[in-house]
This record gives structure tokens, sequence and C-alpha cells, in this order.
């Protein structure tokens, strides 16, 4: 029997209904393979068991661990930073209550970009997460230690935190599905804020399938977050006739042809019809002005007061954010109204979904994107981020699936983008692809059952 | 808008009690006037739209 680690945790749930093995065997795997892998990709920050998991529930007995940032009352959440080193929250965020209510087990904490604003994983407070395809490439951030763990098979999910492209850049990286939820779908009450008009929570699993199992138990309204909505959390995965739109020629011109060539194939296996391509550029853009200006804001007393005790990369970030004119950022959040209906009106006019690269680049290595990366390194980390902020900025939800590795055995990672509260859609999506592909179910070699190993 | 200058950039931050390292404000520069794009939506922007019309669009295209 393969190490039970190593499954699914659809088949995780089933074996615990079964009886095949109990929730404490299935908790001793999950530690046994964090005890040996964590020196190697400082995925965990803590490995203290704080949510033992209850008999019934959707989730009931399966270890979860969760980004650095999501409070728990009485438990320590660093945020990846050194100014919040040893905090502990003296409440428990919505989405733990949730996975708690549902019956999860929650054994540690989660290696992140500091204080979730940086999309590489490198942390200097923390240590670099280290992508176990290639210890030598970055896992994407900055839910990074949620990528690393759960490609690694350490937990059967993760939650991760999406500002940006913080749960796709990662997913993609480490060959996960990753569910960037809709602005407002899952409630961030009791977590750890970077930019409240894109903040958003969603879950790392390694599939569709389980993702779905981790969306049902944190979506919906919570009225301590006032933006999240009444809308009902569907999550068929059975829907059919699904129809999907691309843009293969900016895909073409602008995505490396490793990237290009995976995700083009995967379109053509959704019969995905042409449209022009979103405006990407323009969208990033504002999303940047965005979260620059509320990131600055929300870090003000700090910036002020211990601004050496961020990390230079952070600190550059936030410095710039001062220099946003307050006309410029409401501007760019009252246009925020016509870009999403322009792109229903366009893109989505005649489609469910939209399809295109997660990254446009092969994932880059940990020195490439780090400090000593010279004068291409801010053009390499705007590559990485270049297909992922425009969602953010429209709001809607997203879900990236593996769809291929490039020749060096990196994973390249395909994004689907919905209308909003459409995850259900997404996810039936997904789930169709992975019933036809095995892309999903490669690990890294030295970390998978040795039956499907990448 | 006028692109903003690296004095002016660094001015904003220092009035805010951020006081930036010498050369800094040249460094960030490019990337904050990289930010103030010309957007073919802002000429017919409806004077009535404000932030908090987002919330009303979000439901309109569930």
């Amino acid at each position: 029997m393969s190490e039970p680690a190593t499954w699914s945790l659809a088949q995780a749930r089933a074996a615990l209904e079964r009886r095949q093995l109990s929730a404490a065997e299935l908790l001793a795997s999950c530690r046994a393979r964090i005890e040996r892998w964590q020196p190697r990709l400082n995925a965990f920050v803590s490995t203290e068991l704080r949510s033992p998991g209850a008999e019934r529930g959707a989730l009931a007995g399966i270890p979860l661990a969760h980004k650095d940032m999501f409070y728990r009352a009485g438990r320590v959440s660093n945020c990846g930073s050194q100014i919040r080193k040893g905090w502990i929250a003296s409440q428990t965020a919505a989405v733990l209550e949730r996975l708690d209510a549902a019956g999860a087990a929650d054994i540690g904490t989660l290696n992140m970009a500091e204080f979730a604003y940086g999309p590489t994983g490198h942390n200097e407070h923390w240590g670099d997460c280290c992508n176990p395809w290639n210890p030598e490439h970055i896992t994407g951030g900055s839910s990074s230690g949620s990528g690393a763990a759960v490609a690694a098979r350490l937990v059967f999910g993760a939650l991760g935190s999406d500002t940006g492209g913080s749960i796709r850049v990662p997913a993609a990286a480490c060959g996960v599905t990753g569910l960037k939820t809709t602005w407002g779908r899952v409630s961030r009450h009791g977590a750890m804020p970077l930019s409240h008009s894109l903040d958003t929570i969603g879950p790392l699993a390694r599939s569709a399938e389980d993702c779905a199992l981790i969306f049902r138990a944190i979506a919906g309204h919570d009225a301590r977050d006032p933006i999240t909505a009444h809308a009902p959390v569907e999550a068929d995965l059975g829907r059919r006739a699904l129809k999907v739109a691309v843009s293969s020629d900016w895909i073409e011109r602008n995505a490396h042809p490793e990237v290009a060539t995976a995700v083009l194939a995967a379109a053509r296996s959704f019969a995905a019809r042409e449209v022009e391509a979103p405006e990407f550029d323009l969208l990033s853009a504002h999303c940047l002005t965005v979260m620059q200006a509320e990131a600055s804001a929300q870090h003000a007393q700090w910036m002020r007061s211990r601004s050496q005790d961020y990390s230079s990369a952070v600190r550059v970030r936030l410095e710039a954010g001062y220099a946003i004119p307050a006309a410029q950022y409401l501007e760019a959040l009252r246009l925020r109204t016509m870009w999403l209906e322009r792109f229903m009106a366009t893109t989505l006019a005649d489609a469910d979904l939209y399809l295109c690269p997660a990254v446009p680049v092969p994932i880059p290595t940990r020195e490439e994107t780090g400090p000593r990366g010279g004068a291409e390194m801010p053009r390499r980390l705007a590559e990485v981020t270049r297909l992922t902020r425009w969602v953010n900025y429209l709001g809607v939800p997203a879900l990236v699936v593996p769809c291929g590795f490039d020749t060096r055995g990196l994973p390249i990672g395909l994004q689907l983008v919905a209308r909003p509260f459409a995850e259900g859609a997404l996810l039936a999506a997904g789930h169709a692809y992975q019933r036809e592909t095995e892309w999903h179910r490669r690990a890294p070699a030295e970390f998978g059952d040795g039956a499907r190993t990448g | 808008m006028k692109p903003l200058a690296s004095e002016t950039i660094e001015a904003l931050a220092a009035a805010q009690g951020v006081p930036l390292a010498p050369g800094r404000a040249e460094r960030l520069a490019p990337g904050v006037n990289a930010l103030n794009v010309a957007d073919p939506l802002r000429e017919t922007l409806p004077f009535d739209v404000d932030p908090t019309s987002y919330l009303a669009a979000r439901e309109r295209a569930k």
C-alpha cells in the first residue's frame, strides 16, 4: 500500500469513511513526511497540532495546514515577517472556524512571503521556501509553503490568500491545483490584510475535486466581513457543456513557446473558441495602483516606526505606495465597475470561462528573482504575475491546474477565469480536464508514491 | 497626467512620515509612473460611479 499521505484528499476521505485506516494513522503518515522533507523544503513554520479534527464533517480527520496569516486564538501568526514574529492572535479566522466545523485537522502553519507581499517565495526572515520539483526554482508566492507542502504530499490541502496571484502562482509553480475565489466569496475575518479591495482566500490541493471539498467548507456569507455575499455555494463537479474562450494569438505572441504549446493543447481539449484578449497590462496596472496604495496605508504605522524591520524588497514596494495620488487610486476603483462590465460583455459574452496561462514564462530560479537577480530581476518578476493581477482587479474567480511540464521538468499551469461567484463552473471544468489528463497526478520524483512521479 | 519627478516622490513620502534613503526616489519613479496609465474607459466614466458601485456590478454579473 502506498503512503496514505500521497493519496488525494478525496481518496483519504473515502478511506476514512470505509475505516480502511484511522485518522491517527493518516495524521502519522503526514507527520512522518513533514519530518523527512521539511529540512529540504522549509515549507512549515510550525508543526504544532492545534485542531485535532473530528469524526464527523465533510473533512473529518483530514490533515491540513495553512499559510501563517490565518489567526487562531492563542497561536502565533508570524505573517512571514520579523515585525510580527511571535505575535499571538486573540481571535480565530472565520475560515479556520469553518474548517474546524467540517472536522479537518489543523497540523501547522506554512511559510509565506513577508506580509504576503511578494510573488516568488523568497523570505529573508524565515528562509526561502523551496520548490519540490527543483529546490533551485521558486515556489511562487506569496502562498509559498501552501504550494510546496501540497506538492510534496505533506498535507492534503492548504489555504492561501490571493491579492495579485498569491494562490495561482504557487499552484502553477508547484504543479498543484489552486482556486482564487471571487472577491467577497470567502470571509477574511481573522486573516492578515494586505489590500482590502483585492484580498481573497482559497484552497490549494492536488485536484479540482479536492479544492471543491475545501471550498464548500469555507465559502459563504459572514457578517464579520461585510463584503461577503449571500450567493449560494455551489460546486457541482458533474456540470457539463461549459463554453470556454481563449486568445490563442495573444498566447502565441506573448507566452514562452513551451508554455504556449502546453496551454493551447489544453485549450483544444476544451474546444475553446477565440476571443480578443483582455487588456491584461492595463488592468494589471490598475491592480497595482490599488494594491500599493492600500498596502502602504495598512503598513503606515510600522513604516514610520520600524521600517528597518522589513526586508529591502518589501520596504521598497511599500515606499512606492506613498507616491500614488489619492485621486489615481480612487479612479482605479471607480473604473473597476466599468472593466468588470466590459469583461462580461466581451470576453465572456458567449462563454462561461476564459482560458490563459497562469504564468506565461517557465518558472524562474530563486537566484534570478531574488536579491542577486541583477538588472533583469524586476522584469522577471513582472513576467511571473503578468496574467494574474488582472483577475484580482476584476474581482472574479480563477482556477489553476497543471497542464504540462517544461524541458527542465518544472510544471506549467493553466488558468481558467469565470464570472463572479462561478467557482462551481471552474471546479467542474477543472475536474473534467483532470479526468482526461494525468498532469495533476504527477509528483516530484522523490515525493510521490513511486507510481505516478514526474 | 504628468509623471511624478523623483523630488515629488521623495516629498510625498516624507510628508507621510516615511523618509526615503538617498537615491531611492529615483529608483521608485519609473514603477510609480508606469501605473499612471492611459485608460480608454476614463473618458466615458459616468460621474455617478463611485468605488462602491462595484458591488452592484458584481451582483449583476453573477
